[in-house]
């Protein structure tokens, strides 16, 4: 039976990389579009796939109005749950990269391809997107200080440095694609990057704009933003040095 | 020395709590396994109410000078460890939920395309 759809969705071109961006979207019957024609026209080599993450406005109504190629969860399950689908999707494609791209309109397809080329060149696992690659980050933010303080844990941790741990504009490997795509508790989220940097994943980051929302609401208000923090922050220093290594 | 307020707390606690289970399970909404750890809960509650000798005993053994301390002590380290084994419970559920979900999801997808490409 699997075997069928593997042939029927074969990349047909081997030497050219295939490349699935993977778009979750709760509740972006605003964005959804927009993101979408951004991928099709600034990097039209990259494939890509909504995951419904059960919204309860018309983002499912949306997407299938214009044809997109939608996953739709039954149920809400949460980012994580979601963007494992779409590594679930990359794997049994074939897929030789994946990569991570919010429907809120924050990320721009133009700097996929090179993200793209530092991975294959370089040959990476991850690589990030990163706001503060080559630009300072503004410290006078508070927004930010969550972002130095992971971005300390993580160095401390792993010696690794990465500048915009919670950019979420990810693009992962086929070795990757494979983890993310079988293990539980693997949310693309900082304390799991730095959770693959510590069992040998290499890691770069290159530097990208990133938009201000378009529409909607940030999901991360003060509360959350705290939580969120807290969350991260104890599970770099302390949960993940208690996780199996599976590489 | 136990009071008898604390022994009648203890009475009608497990009273109310045998009355709760009781009716969930009437209701469908509490599975037998789970019952079963609040039953022998309850029955121990009624037991220290009843016989508080039992409390005077142990807490004479570990060295615990108020017995009323020991009956705390054990009830807050029982429900700490149930809430523990639920939080593992909890996480399983996910885990299964999440396969269920992502299942499904792929599924509907390949359904999906499998009747775009007959159509075709």
């Amino acid at each position: 039976m699997a075997s069928r759809y593997i042939i029927i969705d074969m990349p047909n071109d081997k030497s050219k990389k295939q490349v699935l961006a993977i778009v979750p979207a709760y509740n972006e019957q605003d964005n959804i579009v927009s993101t979408i024609e951004d991928l099709r026209k600034n990097a039209p080599e990259v494939d890509y796939v909504i995951i419904n993450d059960g919204s309860t406005d018309n983002t499912l109504e949306v997407c299938e109005e214009h044809g997109f190629n939608t996953i739709s969860l039954p149920v809400n399950s949460g980012l994580a749950c979601g963007f494992q689908t779409g590594m679930q999707y990359a794997l049994m494609h074939d897929y030789d990269y994946a990569v991570q791209f919010d429907a809120d309109g924050q990320h721009a397809a133009e700097f996929i391809q090179a993200m793209l080329d530092l991975a294959e060149n370089e040959n990476l696992d991850i690589v990030i997107g990163s706001r503060f690659k080559t630009q300072k980050k503004p410290k006078t933010n508070p927004r930010m200080i969550g972002s130095i303080l992971i971005t300390r844990m993580i160095l401390w941790t792993t010696r690794i440095r990465i500048s915009d741990p919670t950019s979420g504009m990810r693009l992962f490997n086929k070795r990757m694609i494979k983890l993310f795509a079988h293990e539980s508790d693997f949310s693309p989220e900082p304390d799991t990057i730095a959770h693959v940097a510590r069992n040998g994943a290499k890691i770069d980051e290159i530097q990208v704009e990133m938009r201000e929302r378009t529409a909607g609401t940030s999901y991360l208000n003060i509360s959350r933003s705290i939580a969120y923090m807290l969350r991260v922050c104890i599970s770099i220093l302390f949960v993940q040095w208690f996780r199996k290594k599976n590489q | 020395m136990i009071q008898i307020g604390l022994r009648l707390a203890l009475i009608i606690g497990a009273i109310l709590m045998l009355a709760y289970v009781l009716n969930k399970i009437r209701k469908s909404q509490l599975l037998t396994n789970d019952a079963v750890f609040w039953f022998i809960f309850a029955g121990c509650l009624v037991v220290i109410a009843v016989f508080p000798q039992i409390a005077f005993w142990l807490s004479d053994l570990i060295g615990i000078q108020s017995p009323v301390n020991l009956v705390f002590l054990v009830i807050v380290a029982i429900l700490i460890i149930k809430l523990l084994s639920m939080s593992v419970e909890n996480a399983k559920l996910k885990q299964k939920t999440d396969r269920l979900v992502q299942h499904i999801a792929l599924q509907d997808k390949r359904d999906e395309s499998d009747n775009s490409t007959t159509s075709e």
